[in-house]
């Protein structure tokens, strides 16, 4: 369990700027020392597509603080969900050998380097291009999805792989970078060149779609659930 | 809410409820900053001056400069392709490095330069979207599926890219986004009561 000994901002009327972090009253809509927009006044109250109980928030929630953030990271999420097929099952590059035109897809790639024997390769580029984007979008969705429920599961693990996969979504671009480097050298015109597919391109769609998504989403909203605890055992402390 | 106090060097502020790193004060850090960065936005040029890889197969040779290796996507059709790889590894780099430069310089003259604060946080946002790092790998990665067929040259510039990686490594891992704010509040607040 994480330590109980968090001071709300909004309990005191106060909220933090996420970019520079200087404290501000509530009530502002810019910060004084950055000029980044504030969304601590900003009074709405949770109506999501997905949320199927608000009664889950506080009053107080400040789901509210950061209301786009749930929405914006679906939306990314999504996008890259529908980008993540034509990734993976199109060719990411053709190859065409004494006139001989071959298509590659990633998947088709890590057999044939399997099949070669070129075992630690493989791995590589099956890790970082076809199991990473998955378990980016899974982690992220149950992320999104136990901040709606409110819930107060492992919260201290939620927010560490919260923050591996912020920091690993970045990688998946090896296999663009190794496609276009391909592209860039293997220009021999009829006995050996190698052209670029459509997968490359939703490929790297798909990664920035998925890293937008992962720094839309608000790590603090993790916390919510407990904090509705904490509020509610003070408000009950008062009375 | 926390309130982190200023921070001696060599010291880091963790969060009491998650236990993450808010902030750190390490060792020099704006002097390293400021230097590793002049240093990679100059290795970063170097990197286009020169050629970059060379490829030799069949009897055949083929030399590109890191711009020929992007423009080439555009001739196959790919202009946007083009355009997102030209972006993480030379451009937005290149934007990042000038802006935390000139920020650095700004906070090593001890004055709050016009767009200072703009600068900086727009420098932040983009620290993601630059893959130098995670395209040498790419290369690499390359050089093991080619390496069958063809005999490969490294160009100077390859060895440039390598220490612009390096350069620009050391200062992301010194960036402090407490740090440079509080060092900006501290200008801001003197020029309000002089």
């Amino acid at each position: 369990m994480y330590k109980n000994t968090a001071q709300l901002a909004r309990t005191h009327k106060l909220q933090g700027c996420k970019v520079c972090t200087t404290v501000a009253a509530i009530e502002e809509t810019s910060c004084d020392l950055c000029g980044a927009k504030l969304e601590g006044h900003r009074d709405k109250s949770p109506q999501y597509f997905f949320i199927k109980s608000p009664q889950r928030f506080s009053k107080d929630s400040p789901q509210r603080f950061s209301k786009d953030s749930l929405q914006q990271t679906w939306a990314w999420l999504i996008t890259s969900i529908l980008l993540y097929l034509p990734a993976n099952f199109s060719p990411i590059m053709r190859t065409r050998f004494f006139g001989q035109v071959t298509d590659n897809t990633i998947l088709g790639g890590v057999v044939t380097l399997w099949e070669h024997a070129s075992y630690p390769i493989a791995i590589i580029v099956f890790v970082a291009s076809v199991l990473v984007p998955m378990v980016k979008i899974v982690v992220l969705g149950w992320l999104c999805l136990s901040v709606q429920r409110g819930s107060t599961f492992a919260l201290l693990e939620k927010a560490e792989l919260y923050r591996v996969t912020e920091f690993i979504g970045r990688w998946s671009m090896i296999d663009v970078f190794v496609v276009s480097i391909l592209v860039a050298l293997i220009q021999l015109g009829n006995v050996m060149s190698i052209l670029p597919g459509i997968a490359a391109l939703a490929f790297s769609a798909m990664v920035v779609t998925s890293m937008l998504a992962a720094i839309a989403f608000d790590p603090r909203l993790l916390w919510e659930g407990a904090n509705k605890v904490q509020l509610e055992r003070s408000r009950s402390n008062d009375e | 809410m926390v309130d982190v106090p200023v921070l001696e060097v060599g010291k880091q502020a963790l969060c009491p409820r998650c236990n993450y790193m808010l902030s750190a004060n390490r060792y020099y850090a704006q002097e390293r900053i400021f230097a590793f960065s002049l240093s990679a936005l100059l290795f970063l040029l170097l990197a286009n001056a020169f050629p970059f890889l060379g490829f030799s197969a069949q009897g055949q040779e083929r030399t590109v400069t890191l711009l020929q290796s992007v423009a080439i996507l555009i001739t196959e059709n790919f202009p946007s392709l083009a355009v997102l790889v030209f972006a993480f590894i030379i451009f937005i780099p290149g934007l990042f490095l000038i802006g935390i430069i000139y920020v650095s310089s700004g906070l090593t003259l001890g004055r709050l330069l016009p767009g200072m604060k703009r600068i900086l946080r727009w420098s932040f946002m983009l620290v993601p979207w630059c893959m130098g790092e995670i395209f040498l790998i790419g290369i690499l990665v390359s050089f093991i599926k080619i390496v069958a067929i063809a005999d490969i040259a490294i160009g100077l510039s390859f060895w440039a890219y390598i220490l612009f990686s390096v350069c620009m490594v050391e200062v992301v891992l010194h960036l402090d986004r407490r740090e440079f704010w509080h060092h900006i509040r501290n200008l801001s607040n003197r020029r309000m009561s002089p």
